[in-house]
């Protein structure tokens, strides 16, 4: 990574910091540092999603490649699962107007007028509401073990996708708590701030930023930088998380240092929030050490990557770097 | 004192005598006379056989104090020799011709001294049993003795030696036994103590070698001393080396001084050493007839030395002494040398650049390697000298390293107490000339011719001195105390005594010096014995108090620390000690299989030898035997290493090395297995024991075990082969629609089955543990890979693909076995932490099971979380979206093939059950006013009561009926249950008349238009020729233009012809006549079940169950007789009609009854048809 290089997406980044919890003015390090670990993780998903396909025998990419990357981490790639299908019904009621009973060829294409009209195909398509989201099938699904496409029903798989986006509502929930006592300003901001996309009517310096083209082709799916964006805020959602997690500790270590050193006063000026304490927001923002350290235990390599190579395996130099 | 020694040391070829009656000889202790009186007495034998009655009478003291016992082996063995004597007795004249002057003066001489006193007579006998009592190196010289000179007493001996107890007189006796016994009491008991220190020495060092031994098992020694100890061997050789060189130069001048110039001597005079006993009657006898051999003394004498075994270096013709005292001395030395942990320092000379000093103050210089030099250079002298050389050392030392703490001094200390151990171990020799002996015996000689009483008869004398000493001083003991009571005795024989003595005196004192005795002037000596004597007994007193003063140290040292050398472990003292030549040596091989870092690839091999197992067995068999017996052990250990070695006898040399096993790796014999023991029984046959040990691999070894988790995935398993199995319906019903044309076997029929795991065929295995059968066991894994596949959803995997995962995994369980490995043999920790439980502490494992397994699990990257997660989620979870997967395929199926009844239930079934026929009857088509068939117009409703007029639209889907159409005939042809019957007779004008008589007149009319020709069935007919060939054709308006008759035939839907076999034909013929709402029903209850067979294959409820309804619909209306058949087989089948395997015989039963029905029928229904051809 060139240090010369500006940064491109500050403003972006501070606004999901703070969506993230952070709720001090991140400084330029920090921001910095984030998007440049920011970049390095695009790149590599660039890379190896780009090799996926190559393996299939494809040039381009696809969301499944994508999501392949990601597969372990089930939560997420449920919030993904979500965000595409609402993707898809913005885009649906977009242009509803064409959208018709395109896969009911299959069922309804009997050459007999009679059969063809009757034939059950066209149920599901008809029966499908125009603005529901559509569910985004995965490769590894249990209905792509079937050699027949299997009809949807509305009524399953809610208590799973449930449990999978327990991570999403508890930051839904924090998120909640933190806007309850807004202003309606405050809020106008926090909802600006919660739109804030590396991608979102900027995918040409996405495109720039990401270095597409050399990773991989230059012509990316609209999806694929949709996906992008969304993994690029969950990245920096995960590092504000951990840093802050780091920083809190860091502080409550150093209280607890600091009130055995310096005696009880300081101690019991801490203690007693009174009036003229610092607000929440005076609090002081995100070093580049913590997002750094927060980086190093997210790229701590796990027990499972090395248990090939436990007795005389050798440990290779370099781990390949992990996703967050 | 000299005997004694020589025991100890004697080479292994030597024989013992049979009992020590030197020992008990008071004269022993005294050297100095022996080599005075003795050697005299040798030559003077040699030269002239006159001295005899001298030796008798000296003797003859002795044999007073002897046993009975032996005195009886005396006579035995005079007689013996009398009688050989007689044998010889011409020859003997003959040889003895030139002597026998002298001989006869010796003779009267002798005879008088016989009459004068008593003692003569016993005289002979005595001599004999000197043979016997005396070592054997001197018995054949007493047999030349005997031989040469004994024939004439032989005469008398017998006379003589029954005299003896009577003759001697007790007055006499007792004063004289008294006097000798009083200082041979006190000799022997010197004697006796020294030889017991020698001999306890011995044992100790047995002991220390015993118990460095036994303590081989218990201890464990490391190795790293060994190569110290193959350091100071190696010095040790190389010092040695050293002094080879050095030696080899002079020692070839210095040894070979031999002058041969005794002419015609006696050849047992020779000096032949050690040689034994078997070449004693060779010698006498070539002594005997000495005049007919050719040969010269010298050349008899090397012939002898080369026979003669033994024989060892430091022999010497000339040096008499000098092979005992060498020998020894060179023991002691190698000895001294050996004990490398403190002698490496003395080894060699002080070199002048380690101590610039060192010569300087020390004015002589001396050291072992010094000291072989000397020895082998022949420059020792005596016993003194070598003595005084090696305290030369030890004094060196201490006078150079003053500081009481040096190391050296504890070197040197250590050294001197082994040497005072060692050095009453060499005999008290002192190396004389043989010439000058010689010479001393001429001149004795000369005085014993003058004194013939007091010569010896003794004639020849060993020139090793050591019978010397016992004979002479035995003389020299008894002489005096014969003496002093026995004044009678004339004066003569004393008188020509002391020469003798004299002479030998000036020896003693020599030799006395060189014995480290005080030595006494030689004029005290010379005539008083009891002088002599006196100074014999302290000197012997003195070496006695000598080694009395050892003896503590020597006990304490064979347990041998205590000396305060080293303040070290006692035990591994000793096993320092014991072992260290053997493990220098063993070092030393171990060291030369290395080159530098690496193995010397050429060393010759390591191989095993029978020497060695059989030593380590033997090893093995001790330690237990001990394991049993506390303390026998050693003696059964001795026993069992007996029989051992008998077993091992003339294979090869067994060289026993004080080592214990573990040096000797390549000896290692493990134990066999019970079952390969050779056993036989009475017979000598061989027991099989395999048999015993053969058990039966348990079944299930290869295959899953029961489980939850098992049966959970064996069921999604299942789940997944049934929902494929619809899969595979729908698609063949998709494949339909939309295909044209369908050929018989254009579908493959999914026909899964069901997993099982076969376990390996009944296995007999001969011993315990698992079957280590890598590719049983690699194929079982690879099973449970490609289970776990086909769980995750893949349907057919690549071998390749199966075979890498199956490999991943193996390393994979690999690496949990080795952890789990390291985890359980890591140490044991103490049971209880705190201090004070107990003193025997309990040992527990470091880390419980649970433990073991949870570390495991974390150090491969699982937790138990993970796992539960995924049986939550992989299994269980996709268990349950399976069986939703699975409920939405078979709707989607029966959707497919019912597509208007997607309320009737899932498969449509119900529909036909819970009575809302309208959907069937298609109650729309009464909504929307249509009347398709135009049944209304034709009243049929009004006539039958239906409902409604519309008709299902499936039945319209011509082509599923086409396809079951094609299904259903070929099974209805492959399978005829029963044979139609036989057609009817063609109605001709012969037959016409058994018509019922109805139709008489209309069959009479027929035939008169054909000209009597046999009427033809329209059946009979090809279809195209049928009266109702033409097919119905609908208008563009859809609707069923009204008939042009009441009965018009070619516009009524039933008009439809069906194909001949078909099983909707007689329904369809009836529907024909009859249009109804139910004969429609039918049909299409038999259409869809014809259809389903075609759809689904195999299995198909819905089909199943239409089927069922179809018959039972078309029964209940039907009157005419035939229905009755349909009726009962079709509602045979129809209630399990269900089933998969239940279709066929179903299908048959309806095509039977179908044709049983269309042959009534046909007849019933060509009249209308023909009446309506009529009629139109």
């Amino acid at each position: 990574m060139s240090t010369d290089r500006t940064p491109k997406y500050r403003q972006e980044i501070q606004q999901m910091m703070f969506v993230s919890g952070e709720t001090a003015e991140p400084a330029v390090d920090t921001t910095t540092l984030i998007e440049e670990i920011v970049r390095q993780q695009v790149v590599e998903i660039l890379a190896r999603s780009t090799t996926l396909a190559t393996r299939r025998g494809v040039r381009s990419i696809s969301t499944d490649d994508l999501i392949f990357l990601i597969r372990h981490d089930k939560a997420k790639v449920s919030r993904l699962k979500t965000f595409l299908s609402w993707k898809d019904v913005r885009k649906n009621v977009k242009d509803s107007d064409d959208k018709g009973g395109a896969d009911a060829a299959d069922f309804a294409a009997a050459d007999d007028p009679i059969a063809g009209g009757v034939a059950a195909g066209p149920q599901d398509v008809a029966s499908k509401p125009k603005n529901k989201r559509a569910r985004v099938g995965l490769a590894w699904d249990v209905n792509s073990f079937y050699s027949v496409q299997v009809p949807e029903r509305e009524d399953e798989e809610d208590e799973e996708e449930e449990e999978q986006n327990y991570a999403t509502l508890q930051r839904l929930a924090a998120a909640d708590e933190r806007t309850k006592n807004m202003t309606k300003e405050e809020y106008v901001f926090w909802s600006e701030c919660r739109q804030a996309s590396f991608t979102y009517r900027k995918s040409k310096r996405f495109r720039e930023w990401a270095g597409f083209g050399i990773v991989t082709e230059s012509k990316p799916n609209d999806d694929i930088v949709d996906i992008l964006g969304f993994l690029t805020f969950e990245i920096v959602q995960t590092l504000t998380e951990e840093a802050l997690k780091v920083k809190e500790r860091e502080d409550r270590e150093k209280n607890r240092r600091g009130g055995a050193e310096n005696g009880e006063s300081i101690k019991k000026r801490k203690r007693e929030t009174g009036l003229f304490d610092p607000p929440e927001e005076g609090r002081t923002p995100v070093e580049p050490r913590h997002i750094r350290e927060a980086y190093r235990k997210l790229q701590a390599t796990p027990n499972k990557n090395i248990a090939m190579l436990l007795h005389n395996g050798r440990l290779p130099a370099r781990m390949p770097l992990r996703l967050i | 004192m000299s005997l004694g020694h020589h025991h100890a040391w004697l080479p292994p070829g030597h024989l013992r005598p049979p009992d020590d009656f030197h020992d008990a000889r008071s004269v022993n202790g005294y050297p100095k006379s022996f080599s005075g009186s003795r050697t005299p007495q040798m030559r003077a034998s040699a030269d002239a056989d006159g001295s005899h009655a001298g030796g008798l009478i000296s003797d003859a003291d002795i044999a007073s104090d002897e046993d009975p016992r032996i005195a009886m082996f005396r006579e035995l063995y005079k007689r013996s020799e009398a009688k050989i004597n007689t044998l010889f007795a011409n020859q003997k004249s003959a040889e003895d011709a030139l002597r026998g002057a002298v001989a006869d003066s010796d003779e009267p001489q002798a005879k008088d001294q016989r009459a004068d006193e008593p003692a003569p007579p016993p005289a002979p006998p005595k001599k004999p049993a000197r043979k016997l009592d005396d070592d054997d190196y001197d018995e054949y010289d007493d047999d030349d003795d005997e031989d040469a000179d004994a024939s004439p007493p032989a005469k008398h001996k017998a006379l003589g030696w029954s005299q003896v107890p009577s003759s001697f007189p007790s007055p006499g006796r007792p004063p004289s036994g008294s006097m000798s016994v009083g200082p041979d009491a006190q000799k022997e008991a010197k004697k006796e103590t020294l030889e017991d220190i020698r001999k306890k020495l011995e044992e100790d060092k047995k002991a220390t070698e015993e118990a460095a031994r036994r303590s081989f098992h218990t201890l464990f020694y490391t190795l790293e001393n060994d190569r110290d100890a193959m350091l100071d061997q190696q010095r040790l050789e190389e010092s040695e080396r050293q002094v080879e060189a050095e030696m080899s130069g002079q020692a070839s001048a210095g040894n070979t001084v031999n002058p041969t110039s005794n002419g015609y001597g006696s050849l047992s005079s020779a000096n032949l050493g050690a040689s034994s006993l078997t070449l004693k009657n060779l010698i006498a006898r070539i002594d005997m007839k000495r005049s007919l051999v050719q040969a010269s003394d010298a050349e008899l004498r090397s012939l002898m030395s080369e026979v003669r075994k033994n024989r060892s270096k430091w022999a010497s013709e000339d040096k008499i002494g000098q092979e005992e005292l060498y020998e020894a001395a060179e023991k002691v030395l190698s000895e001294l040398k050996a004990m490398t942990e403190h002698s490496s320092a003395f080894l060699t000379r002080v070199n002048k650049r380690d101590a610039p000093d060192y010569y300087t103050i020390i004015k002589h210089p001396m050291d072992l390697g010094t000291m072989t030099k000397k020895l082998k250079a022949l420059q020792y002298k005596s016993k003194q000298e070598f003595v005084d050389d090696i305290n030369l050392i030890w004094s060196n030392c201490f006078k150079y390293n003053t500081n009481p703490e040096h190391f050296l001094r504890k070197h040197a200390m250590y050294m001197k107490k082994e040497t005072e151990k060692l050095v009453p171990l060499i005999p008290e020799i002192v190396i004389r000339d043989r010439a000058e002996v010689e010479a001393e015996e001429r001149r004795l000689q000369m005085a014993e011719l003058d004194g013939a009483e007091e010569s010896d008869d003794e004639p020849i004398m060993s020139s090793r001195g050591r019978k010397a000493p016992g004979k002479s001083s035995s003389k020299k003991g008894t002489a005096p105390v014969r003496n002093t009571p026995s004044g009678s005795e004339p004066p003569g024989g004393q008188a020509s005594q002391p020469p003798g003595p004299v002479r030998s005196e000036s020896d003693v004192v020599m030799e006395g010096t060189q014995n480290g005795f005080a030595t006494p002037p030689p004029g005290t000596q010379t005539p008083s014995d009891p002088a002599g004597l006196g100074a014999g007994i302290p000197g012997s007193q003195g070496d006695a108090m000598e080694i009395d003063g050892l003896i503590p140290s020597s006990t304490v040292l064979s347990a041998l620390p205590a000396s305060g050398v080293e303040s070290e472990d006692p035990e591994y003292k000793v096993w320092k000690q014991v072992t260290k030549k053997d493990r220098a040596v063993i070092a030393a091989e171990r060291h030369r299989l290395f080159k530098g870092d690496k193995l010397n690839s050429d060393e010759p091999a390591l191989l095993r030898t029978k020497a060695g197992m059989r030593r380590w067995l033997r090893n093995q068999k001790q330690i237990s035997a001990e394991g049993d017996k506390a303390r026998e052990s050693t003696s059964q250990g001795m026993e069992s290493r007996g029989t051992a070695e008998t077993l091992a006898e003339g294979i090869e040399v067994d060289e026993d090395r004080v080592i214990p096993d573990y040096y000797d790796v390549m000896s290692g014999v493990p134990d066999l297995p019970a079952q390969l023991v050779w056993q036989e029984d009475s017979d000598g046959n061989i027991v099989d024991a395999s048999e015993e040990f053969l058990r039966v691999l348990p079944r299930g070894s290869f295959t899953q075990p029961d489980s939850k988790l098992a049966r959970k995935m064996d069921a999604n398993m299942r789940q997944m082969q049934e929902t494929r199995k619809i899969c595979s319906k729908v698609g063949i019903v998709k494949q339909m629609q939309l295909q044209s044309q369908m050929y018989q076997n254009q579908f493959q029929k999914y026909q899964p089955e069901p997993f099982v795991e076969q376990d390996v065929p009944a296995h007999v295995m001969n011993d315990g543990g698992p079957v280590v059968s890598p590719w049983v066991c690699r194929a079982a894994l690879q099973r449970s890979v490609a289970k776990i596949f086909y769980h995750t959803g893949f349907e057919e995997y690549q071998p390749s693909a199966l075979d890498a995962v199956t490999d991943a995994a193996s390393d994979f369980f690999q690496k949990i076995g080795e952890t789990l490995k390291s985890y359980m043999e890591s140490p044991k920790v103490p049971a209880t932490d705190s201090a004070e439980a107990t003193a025997a502490a309990q040992w527990k494992r470091a880390y419980t099971e649970p433990e073991i397994v949870l570390h495991t699990l974390s150090s491969v990257g699982i937790d138990v979380e993970s796992l539960e997660s995924y049986i939550k989620d992989d299994v269980e979870r996709l268990g349950t979206k399976l069986s939703t997967v699975h409920d939405r395929l078979r709707s989607l199926l029966s959707e497919l093939l019912r597509p208007a009844l997607a309320d009737g239930g899932e498969d449509g079934s119900s529909a036909f059950h819970d009575g809302s026929e309208q959907f069937i009857g298609g109650d729309f088509a009464e909504d929307i006013d249509e009347d398709f068939f135009g049944f209304k117009e034709l009243g049929l409703d009004k006539e039958f009561g239906l409902a409604t007029l519309s008709v299902p639209l499936h039945l319209l889907q011509n082509r599923m009926y086409n396809a079951a159409q094609a299904q259903n005939t070929s099974a209805a042809q492959a399978v005829t249950l029963f044979p139609p019957p036989a057609s009817y007779p063609r109605i001709t004008s012969a037959n016409l008349s058994s018509q019922i008589g109805l139709v008489q007149g209309f069959f009479g009319s027929k035939l008169q238009t054909t000209n009597n020709e046999p009427l033809v069935e329209d059946l009979e007919l090809p279809p195209k020729q049928r009266p109702m060939a033409a097919r119905p054709r609908l208008p563009a308006s859809g609707k069923i233009p009204p008939p042009s008759g009441p009965s018009g035939p070619t516009s009524s839907p039933s008009k439809r012809p069906l194909p001949p076999t078909a099983p909707g034909q007689p329904a369809a013929k009836a529907g024909g006549s009859e249009p109804s709402k139910k004969k429609l029903k039918k049909n299409s209850g038999v259409a869809l079940g014809a259809a389903d067979p075609a759809a689904e294959g195999d299995e198909a409820a819905a089909g199943g169950e239409s089927s069922k309804a179809a018959p039972g619909k078309t029964m209940t209306n039907e009157t005419s007789t035939a229905d009755a058949n349909v009726k009962g087989e079709g509602e045979q089948g129809a209630p399990e009609g269900a089933g998969v395997e239940k279709h066929a015989p179903t299908g048959t039963g309806m095509v039977n009854s179908t044709s049983n029905t269309t042959h009534l029928n046909d007849s019933a229904v060509a009249l209308p048809n023909g009446t309506a051809d009529d009629a139109s």
